[in-house]
């Protein structure tokens, strides 16, 4: 392939300017690394990694921090959000890329790419003011009496409804990631080969079938990147969660507790921390949050390249 | 044209629109049961556009329209109120390029089968094997049957597609350019295939190979800017056509 | 036929589904758009932007030093950042291409486009508020180039790559140097896709709350001076949203109209900006 072989001082010089810009990306990941684990270490040596992990106690007054209940909060939130996400967006790329008049392609995928676009601060401002208080007098009162009475699930449809919980915040997380899924999953629908889709017609099929057994295993890999795009994105959701979630720090049993995450709790306590141990541990906390996500995205840009080697060849 | 056979199909002052452009007109044909005919001409002369109007292929885009009548079985299959899904399970269809699924071998092949609710484990493995036999697969996969179909050779996907058409048992099959992405002599052995198919289902084939035409087909229909030049029997076609334009064609003047 | 009618009743099924979410998702857009809009116009008005905040649980005030602070936030941040995504996005498209390094930053900045944008904010607070020991307007700054760079260098890097390798070789066989092919040839050639992908990454840091928190942090007071600790508009809407007093609540909706407004701007722009660029060809 084409590469220029660079000679004359003006080449040399700005060949060594863009990289050093492009080298700041690589400093700032060492930078973040190195300070997480410098700022998190007396947490990290008082407590040692699994037990910080596995302690469900944060109590800044005894002195005892684990992250337990931040870790669950984040990973209930998270899943929850994208169990609801999931069908929604893939429903939307199908919607756009197969079933929706031409004409209204670009506008719907314009539209939905916006809620991408609004800051995750409004987010919270609307699920707040707006999206809870409908949660707590309609909803969950309503989900209550139609599941809270069966065995097994019923209990996670016990306690007071609020507003400020799990369901709240996962619903709100959901709406957040629907544009992730939904324009990464019709990018990869529309690489399907046209002559793919075609010959599945051809044999007498519906578009249903079509979309079902060609499309979605065709495009499989891109939908599975897209995914966990959006996991690693909900993961790291600050503001949105922040106002809707409470900030308790106690295991959720149902969808009506306020419990924590690992962001809610940064964002809560990170500037009230009044020792050495209690600000190391929220540098802890940090430090998880980072590698998780940068495991999640890694995990999820190998995907995506393996699905694409796989078809082109 | 064709004499007193069984017409299977056939189409009356069929015209074709891609939105304004017109791209096949006023085409009449009457296509033989039992037969193969090859639809030749230049690129771009629509013998493709005019294929896919049998089974409705421009349904898909939006914009286009058919004008005109095509008959299959004495039923107007252009009329509202025919169900297309329906239609072209009985009438297959055969692309340029290979079109495996994303499954594997067998199951690209009882995929349709399936969908026509065979439910029962044994038919399908039967059918599955008589369709590879047919489309002479079988040998060459039947211990792989299981793998994934992009694993084949470009002749073999070929083949295996048209198994995968055959297994659903049409009455007709459409063939557009089916071998024009393949080596010589997987080339032959899909005219071969062609050749042996007749006797179950009718063919129509495009085929940009007049040397093709000549040998796999009964009848032979020359295009010629959207419009039916001639259509006569094969061999009438290749050794003595009475249109100006067939015979400059055929002899290489043009195309 | 029975098992046609089948599928076909399963295909309306999945095609009701298809719109049904398409709709959900839409009722969702215009559900927070439209109740930012009600609430945001109604306590909208000209003491949101010339007065400063009333003490607590007095009436009135306005947020003129949050929107003052947001300006300079964003604008250093996009004074930073542009020029390191810019050459950054240079090298990776042209002399870094079909480099292991090259790639290596290609993938590190998708992966950082997407790393939690608190944890960021905890990283520039070790490395500039601690050791200062406060908070400044420079290390919110800071915070949000980090964000900003990654994004519009891999935008960079994409809308070179789009420009044809032919139109470089034509330049070099003029007797050009790389980097005036570069300068004169390719970036005049990328140049809408570049500043769409600035237009999108600003709008993406405009809106940015969790880094500042621990960087620029807050301030009543109006400040010009970069080093000392900043309002900023959305870390006040959180303050106020978060607070007890109903016009806070109030000045928060409106602020968060003023800034869903400046976002959804810039994002149409960028977009129109494509547009334009490509039916103008």
């Amino acid at each position: 392939m084409k590469q220029v072989k660079t000679t004359n001082f003006g080449d040399r010089f700005f060949s060594f300017f863009t990289f050093c810009a492009a080298m700041v990306v690589l400093v700032s990941l060492a930078g973040i690394f190195i300070s997480l684990i410098f700022e998190s270490w007396e947490s990290l040596s008082r407590f040692g990694f699994f037990n910080f992990i596995f302690t469900d106690d944060w109590n800044p007054v005894k002195e005892v921090f684990g992250a337990a209940i931040p870790l669950v909060g984040t990973f209930i939130t998270t899943i929850l959000a994208l169990l609801i996400a999931i069908p929604i967006s893939l429903g939307i790329a199908v919607f756009i890329t197969e079933i929706c008049p031409s004409k209204l392609k670009a506008p719907l995928s314009i539209a939905i790419e916006l809620l991408a676009a609004i800051p995750s601060i409004i987010y919270g401002m609307w699920g707040l003011f707006t999206f809870a208080p409908i949660m707590s007098e309609y909803i969950e009162p309503g989900l209550q009496f139609v599941f809270g009475d069966i065995p097994f699930i019923g209990p996670i449809f016990q306690g007071t409804p609020l507003g400020i919980d799990v369901l709240t915040a996962s619903i709100v997380l959901s709406i957040m990631i629907i544009p992730f899924i939904s324009s990464i999953a019709r990018d990869t629908i529309l690489l399907t080969p046209q002559v793919l889709k075609e010959s599945a017609y051809s044999i007498g099929t519906t578009e249903w079938e079509v979309i079902k057994d060609v499309i979605l295993p065709y495009s499989k890999f891109g939908i599975y990147g897209g995914i966990i795009i959006a996991l690693g994105r909900a993961l790291g959701e600050t503001m949105a969660v922040a106002f809707v979630l409470g900030n308790r720090h106690a295991f959720p049993t149902s969808f009506f507790d306020a419990t924590s995450t690992i962001t809610v709790t940064l964002a809560n306590e990170f500037t009230e921390a009044d020792s050495n141990l209690y600000m190391s541990s929220l540098y802890l906390l940090s430090l998880l949050l980072f590698v998780i996500s940068f495991i999640v995205l890694s995990f999820a840009k190998f995907i995506v390249h393996k699905g694409s080697k796989k078809w082109n060849g | 044209m064709p004499g007193n056979k069984n017409i299977k199909l056939y189409s009356k002052n069929l015209s074709f629109f891609y939105g304004n452009n017109q791209a096949v007109f006023d085409v009449s044909i009457e296509i033989p049961q039992h037969s193969i005919v090859a639809m030749i001409g230049p690129s771009g002369c629509g013998k493709t556009t005019f294929l896919r109007c049998f089974n409705r292929m421009h349904d898909l885009y939006p914009g286009n329209r058919y004008q005109g009548e095509i008959f299959f079985d004495n039923q107007n299959i252009l009329s509202k109120n025919i169900d297309v899904t329906l239609l072209r399970s009985k009438i297959g269809m055969v692309f340029q390029k290979p079109t495996p699924f994303p499954m594997s071998i067998s199951d690209n092949i009882s995929y349709g089968l399936k969908l026509n609710g065979i439910k029962n484990k044994t038919e399908i493995k039967d059918r599955v094997e008589s369709a590879l036999r047919s489309s002479a697969l079988w040998k060459e996969v039947k211990d792989r049957l299981k793998l994934p179909a992009t694993g084949l050779s470009g002749g073999q996907q070929q083949r295996l597609v048209i198994a995968r058409a055959l297994a659903v048992e049409p009455q007709v099959m459409l063939f557009d350019e089916p071998t024009s992405a393949l080596d010589p002599i997987s080339t032959s052995k899909i005219e071969e295939l062609a050749a042996e198919l007749k006797k179950k289902v009718t063919i129509i084939i495009v085929t940009h190979n007049m040397q093709q035409a000549a040998r796999i087909s009964d009848y032979t229909a020359f295009m010629y800017m959207g419009k039916l030049i001639e259509y006569d029997e094969t061999n009438v076609m290749f050794t003595n056509p009475q249109e100006k334009l067939s015979e400059d064609y055929i002899t290489g003047r043009f195309g | 036929m029975e098992r046609l009618r089948k599928r076909k009743i399963q295909n309306n099924i999945a095609i009701g589904f298809s719109l049904l979410a398409s709709i959900i998702g839409l009722f969702w857009l215009v559900f927070i758009l439209f109740d930012v809009l009600r609430h945001g116009l109604s306590f909208f008005d000209l003491n949101l932007f010339i007065e400063d905040p009333a003490p607590p649980g007095f009436e009135g005030g306005g947020m003129r030093n949050a929107f003052i602070g947001q300006f300079m936030i964003t604008g250093c941040a996009i004074v930073i950042g542009i020029p390191f995504g810019i050459l950054g996005g240079t090298f990776l498209s042209e002399y870094g291409r079909m480099t292991k390094i090259g790639r290596l930053i290609s993938v590190i900045s998708d992966i950082m486009i997407s790393v939690p944008t608190i944890v960021v904010g905890t990283f520039i607070y070790s490395l500039m508020v601690k050791p200062l020991g406060h908070f400044s307007g420079w290390a919110g700054s800071v915070s949000l180039a980090m964000i900003m760079i990654p994004v519009t260098l891999r935008t960079t890097e994409d809308m070179m790559s789009l420009v044809p390798w032919s139109i470089r070789e034509a330049a070099f066989a003029l007797g050009a140097p790389y980097y005036k092919v570069i300068i004169q040839v390719v970036y005049r050639g990328a140049i809408a896709g570049i500043l769409t992908g600035i237009l999108l990454s600003i709008a993406r840091i405009a809106g940015e709350t969790a880094p500042l928190l621990f960087t620029s942090f807050n301030n009543s007071f109006i400040s010009l001076n970069m080093e000392e600790p900043m309002a900023s508009l959305t870390v006040t809407i959180f303050q106020y949203a978060t607070g007890p007093y109903d016009d806070w609540h109030a000045m928060a909706w409106a602020a968060s109209f003023v800034i869903i407004l400046a976002i959804l701007l810039l994002t149409v722009l960028g977009r129109l900006l494509v547009i334009f660029k490509y039916s103008s060809k």
